[in-house]
This record gives C-alpha cells, structure tokens and sequence, in this order.
C-alpha cells in the first residue's frame, strides 16, 4: 500500500505564493517542530531558532519539492535534526532547567493541578535531558513524534533492530531514573 | 508471537499497539485477548513509563513566533512589486536625465542679455541669405 503525501498539495500552494497555505504549513508544522528541537536540545530558545531555519528551508524547497522520493514531514524532521546537531556539536550538553521548559498551562486544572502537572513535566525533562543523546533522539523520533520505526531508524542511518536498542535502554533508564523520584509510584510486576 | 516477544517490543515501542510496528500488531493483540498474564504484566509496565512520557508537554507556540516565521514566507507578487527591481534604477536614469536638461535650460537661461546681439543669433527679420534663397528658387519655379 502507497500512502499519499499528505503535504504535497499544501507545498504547491506555497509555490503559489498563496498566504493561507502559508498559514496551514505554520499551524501544521511548528507545533512539531519546536516539540522535537526543545526536546533534542532541551532549551526553548534554540528550539525557536531551528523551527524558523526550517521554516526557511520549507519556503525554499516547496515549488520545486517533487513528490515520490521522500514523505515531506521525513525530510523535515530530517532538515530540523541536522540543525540541531550542529547547535550540539557547538555546545556541550547540559541538562534543561525548569524555567527554560515551555510547558503548556492547562487552564482547566486547578492552580494545585496546574503546579503538580508542571512538576512532573519538569522532572520528565530532566528524566530525558539526562539520556545519551542517541538514546533521547530515539525516545523523541518514536514516541513523541509519532514517526514510523522505519522512518526513525533511516532518520538516524540506524537498522531497526539498533533502534529497538536504543529504545528499550532509553526506557529502562527513565523508568529507573523517575521510580527513585520521590511521589511517583511505579506498579510492580504482577499487580494488574 | 510469545510473551517474551511482547515484553521485547513493549519495552521499545510502549503499551500503544498503534506505535508498534503494524506486522507486529494484530499477533500481539491476539496475545493480549488471550489472557496472557506475562503480556499484559509487560504493557502495564510500559503504560507507567506512557503516562510519564505524556507528561513532558513543549506544545506551547509562540504567537508572535508563528507571525515571524509567516512573514518569512515568500509573498505574492503584484504588477508594481513583479517589475519593481528594474523600474527603481531605470526611475534613478530618469530622474538623472531629468536634472541634466533642468540644469542645461537653467544655464542657458543665465547667459546676460547683451551676449544675444544680431552677431550671436540670426533675427527672423534679417533677410540676408534667406532672401536669396528664396529668390532663386522662384526663378526656377518659373522656368
């Protein structure tokens, strides 16, 4: 089964020069883009600054971008991972602080919920800012942007087999690393 | 698929079916309605680890982010904008030429009046060679 792109006809609309195509590709898109550079890099600000250099490389590519060699949210992610790389490669890790975590405010909980869910959102990023890099690359591609195993592993010019050893040595660390968190109960085995 | 797969793919892609790989899913549901006690054992661990995941949320957009990063984008192109990159230096000529004949017309505006005697410029009532001319060519006419 051949899946469409569902990108394409958007992209021809920016070859177009139609602004509310414009529009579409920034709500569609950003979201995406600052969730996997402020994970990757786990720092607001350059997670900003890759979304709008891919941005540029998207206004670049889109009236020449021809459809049938890659999906184009692969090549984005692509595009926004090497960025980020380079702004690893030019700084030495550190883990996130909780004042540079976006986090979002769920106006529908009560202020004690509210700071109990940023809490917990803070620990969870030090939980993954604390992971070898590859191991976090792996976490984020997977689960949190939803991509294909097999787009993950070409993504990160991994076999799959090698992305579900990443994946499983992430998970285990994080389970490991948030079980010794004081206020976060992990089930036993055997209890349903 | 045996609870020792399960527990291999669940410990990599998570509880969610809908993350595994889709070959692997229908065999692990059949696991799951089988009652297999090691299988959902091996989900209820990484379901803990899901909602932990779940927690980190970075969705949060920047309005005025998204208004940069909009007015980055290429914009249409009207008749005066699409010609506008030779229009500014051919209406830069323009005006040069323009202050050229200004300053020729006031330079020669500036000349003293008594400069413009019969011996600088011919007066349309001075009936020298033109008179000649005329009278010739009546001759011919007549011939």
């Amino acid at each position: 089964m051949k899946d469409t792109d569902p990108d394409v006809e958007l992209l021809a609309r920016i070859g177009n020069n139609e602004p509310a195509a414009v529009n579409e590709m920034v709500t569609r898109k950003l979201p995406r883009l600052l969730a996997l550079a402020g994970r990757i890099l786990g720092d607001a600000d350059e997670a900003r600054d890759v979304a709008q250099e891919s941005f540029l490389r998207i206004w670049r590519h889109a009236a020449s971008w021809r459809s049938g060699e890659a999906r184009f949210d692969t090549w984005l992610h692509r595009v926004a991972l090497n960025l980020c790389h380079d702004r690893l490669r030019r700084r030495k890790e550190r883990p996130l602080e909780d004042e540079e975590a976006l986090a979002l405010t769920d106006s529908a909980l009560t202020p004690d919920e509210q700071l109990e869910a940023a809490d917990r959102s803070a620990r969870m990023a030090a939980a993954l800012a604390a992971l070898p890099e590859r191991q976090r690359e792996a976490i984020v591609l997977q689960y949190y942007q939803e991509l294909s195993n097999i787009d993950a592993a070409a993504l990160m010019n991994i076999s799959v087999e090698a992305l579900e050893s990443l994946l499983s040595r992430a998970r285990r660390q994080l389970r490991s690393q948030l079980a010794d968190t004081p206020g976060l109960a992990r089930p036993g085995r055997g209890k349903p | 698929m045996t609870p020792e797969r399960f527990a291999y793919l669940a410990d990599a892609y998570g509880a969610d079916l809908h993350r595994w790989p889709r070959a692997e899913q229908p065999a692990a549901q059949a696991l799951l309605d089988s009652g297999n006690v090691l299988a959902h054992e091996a989900q209820q661990q990484a379901r803990w680890l899901d909602g932990q995941l779940d927690s980190h949320q970075l969705a949060y957009v920047d309005p005025s982010l998204a208004r940069q990063i909009r007015l980055s984008a290429p914009r249409g192109h009207s008749f005066w904008s699409r010609y506008a990159r030779w229009l500014s230096p051919a209406g830069l000529v323009g005006v040069g030429v323009a202050g050229i004949v200004t300053g020729m017309l006031v330079a020669s505006l500036s000349v003293p009046l008594p400069m413009l005697s019969s011996e600088v410029l011919p007066s349309v009532f001075d009936q020298g060679d033109a008179q000649v001319i005329f009278t010739v060519n009546a001759e011919d006419t007549e011939q």
